[in-house]
């Protein structure tokens, strides 16, 4: 017998008498700009509202005025970058700029699937990442974005703020293998 | 060596073991705060509870459902009955596609398989690239904490093993720089992993989806770099629906870290285009565990940590006093069901007072559990002699009235009479190692009380 047929075999003898599947309630909550810029700042990350006719490109070159290589397909980009990139050439992208789905005002994540990224590793590889995001795109809690991406695709990550770690004597460090910073930029 | 024994050790050190503690309390209060700011806490523990309970009692069917929309995803699912096995399958997939270099993000499954020494045996070079887990694997230690794999070092051991296995200057502590120094370490390693391994958080019945929370990116990094994922999961990390990661996001970070979220919530189901995702199911004792009704509910566990942070035994022992991959009161009830005599003591690392319990995010009954592991292990005959001579006196004392009142009066007597240092030597008396007996009474309330109706 194979070991599926084994452990599948097991299980069946072994499980316990049958349960409900609880329905998941949609508890509610604030699902405004003030909470998702509170928690996003909370955990490291900055919010910056746009201005109804200010270029993207402009807000980009004030806050990175340094960045020589920029990935985008929301605006002029100075590398393109798509699935079969290579590498070396996605390791020198000093900013990513690329659309978030959706917003979570309880913690700050937003939700950035596959097709948003251009190539897979964009979003953690580039040195510093921001996030265009719709302000009406913001919801209140992870019930409510689970329900409203309804389903996560291929692949598809929730980012909240820039990469970090407290391995270290449990303190914070921005930057650990990711994005060294996180900006959302609100439309 | 027995709990005590390592305890013991991790003990000697006050200073080390205060700040150990104090840190991992920290944590404890950082997990209060982010619990607090959710009204609907509790309610989503009980949620959380009954999904797991659910998924449990049809476990197989879930099993079924899970593997064939991953393979429709065109992934491979592979099924391990033990370690071994596991192991067996990592090394057949890297030298199907004939790779000697692997990253891994964290993976207490294969910590629990001892997946790297397997590989590093057989000639793949094995990186772990979360930072903690990184640390201790150049220092060729076990990680000490489920999610704070170095929580037992100071910023001065990191230095030391970053200056000789980094270059990082002699001295350099400050956790800004030295993290700085691995990311730069870590992203070669990144650029040139040919197969990336990551754990599995929860995997999703309904989509084949398997999900990986991590803080550092590193997860992500290592898979969309790599030609090859290769996900290892236990079997009891399945979930039915994409609607129950709602419940189950909201808990863990919370109740690991005291974040609102990991950084990273990343959902894998099919690989990229030119690139294989595989994914192995282990049982290695779970099924088990799922037949032991008692002890059946240790398989909810989300990995959190929570139960170590509060824990004051863990707190003031260390992960590595366990000796097990999984530490702290949750590693106590999931060890015995691997080896009950080699981890016979951990049970009893325990004062059981309850606060794991409280704290568990899938209402997991630890301190229960822990309390009915001792039934067994004493039936068993594991218990060492001086608790099994312990047990049979008191039992003598406490069945005989007389005997009970003599001692009592011997106790009195004694106390009073005797020298400090012989009530309290440690070696009559370890219950006096690090406390002080109280004054003793000038008589037993039982002659108290005969005095009362005296005078009534």
């Amino acid at each position: 017998m194979s070991s599926r047929e084994s452990i599948l075999a097991a299980v069946r003898r072994n499980r316990p008498e049958p349960t409900p599947l609880p329905p998941v309630a949609d508890f509610g909550g604030e699902a405004t700009v003030e909470q998702f810029a509170h928690w996003l700042h909370f955990i490291g990350g900055q919010v910056i509202r746009l201005a109804a006719d200010q270029p993207l490109e402009d807000a980009i070159r004030q806050l990175f005025p340094d960045a020589g290589r920029v990935a985008s397909d929301l605006m002029p980009s100075t590398v393109p970058v798509d699935q079969q990139t290579p590498t070396a050439v996605l390791e020198a992208v000093d900013v990513a700029v690329l659309r978030g789905e959706l917003g979570v005002a309880e913690n700050g994540a937003v939700w950035v699937p596959e097709a948003n990224m251009l190539h897979r590793a964009l979003p953690m590889i580039a040195q510093h990442l921001a996030l265009v995001l719709d302000h009406e795109n913001i919801v209140a809690t992870m019930h409510q974005a689970y329900a409203a991406v309804q389903h996560t695709g291929n692949y598809g990550v929730f980012i909240a703020g820039p990469s970090k770690t407290a391995d270290i004597e449990q303190s914070l460090v921005i930057g650990a293998h990711g994005a060294r910073s996180l900006v959302v930029l609100l439309r | 060596m027995s709990h005590p024994q390592r305890a013991a050790a991790f003990t000697s050190d006050a200073e080390r073991t205060t700040w150990h503690d104090e840190t991992l309390w920290f944590v404890r209060q950082k997990r209060d705060k982010a619990v607090y700011a959710i009204p609907e806490f509790q309610q989503l523990r009980q949620l959380a509870s009954d999904i797991k309970e659910h998924t449990l009692s049809r476990l197989d069917e879930y099993l079924e459902q899970f593997e064939q929309n991953a393979r429709a995803n065109g992934v491979q699912v592979h099924w391990a009955a033990d370690a071994a096995e596991h192991n067996r399958i990592v090394l057949d997939i890297m030298r199907g596609v004939g790779a000697t270099s692997l990253v891994k993000s964290k993976s207490m499954l294969t910590e629990e398989c001892h997946l790297n020494p397997f590989l590093i045996k057989n000639g793949i070079a094995v990186v772990d690239t979360d930072l903690g887990e990184r640390i201790v694997q150049l220092r060729e230690e076990a990680p000490s904490h489920l999610v704070l794999p170095a929580i037992h070092l100071k910023k001065e051991d990191v230095g030391e093993t970053f200056h000789v296995h980094l270059g990082t200057p002699k001295g350099e502590k400050d956790p800004q720089n030295l993290t700085e120094a691995a990311r730069q370490h870590l992203r070669e390693k990144f650029l040139i992993g040919q197969v990336a391994i990551t754990g599995v958080n929860f995997a999703v019945a309904e989509t084949g989806a398997v999900v990986v929370c991590t803080n550092e990116g590193n997860a992500d990094l290592g898979v969309n770099l790599a030609q090859v994922h290769i996900a290892c999961m236990g079997m009891e990390k399945l979930i039915p629906r994409t609607a129950d990661l709602g419940v189950f996001t909201r808990l863990l970070a919370r109740s690991a870290t005291g974040q609102p979220v990991t950084t990273y919530t990343s959902h894998f189901a099919k690989p990229a285009e030119g690139r294989a995702m595989h994914i192995v199911i282990v049982d290695n004792g779970r099924t088990r565990q799922l037949g032991r009704p008692d002890f059946r509910n240790s398989l909810k566990c989300i990995r959190c940590g929570a139960c170590m942070n509060t824990c004051p035994v863990y707190r003031r022992s260390g992960g590595h006093s366990y000796d097990f991959t999984v530490p702290g009161p949750i590693g106590a009830i999931l060890s015995p069901n691997i080896d009950m005599r080699q981890h016979s003591t951990l049970p009893f690392a325990s004062t059981l007072c309850g606060s794991c319990t409280d704290v568990c995010p899938v209402k997991i009954d630890i301190h229960a559990q822990l309390y009915k592991w001792r039934q067994i292990i004493a039936q068993e005959g594991e218990l060492p002699a001086s608790k099994k001579l312990g047990m049979k006196l008191l039992s003598t004392v406490l069945a005989h009235p007389g005997i009970y009142r003599f001692g009592g009066k011997i106790a009195r007597e004694g106390l009073r009479l005797l020298p400090h240092g012989l009530t309290h030597a440690a070696a009559f008396n370890p219950w006096a190692k690090a406390r002080e007996l109280p004054e003793p009474p000038k008589q037993s309330f039982r002659d108290w009380y005969a005095e009362q109706v005296v005078k009534l």
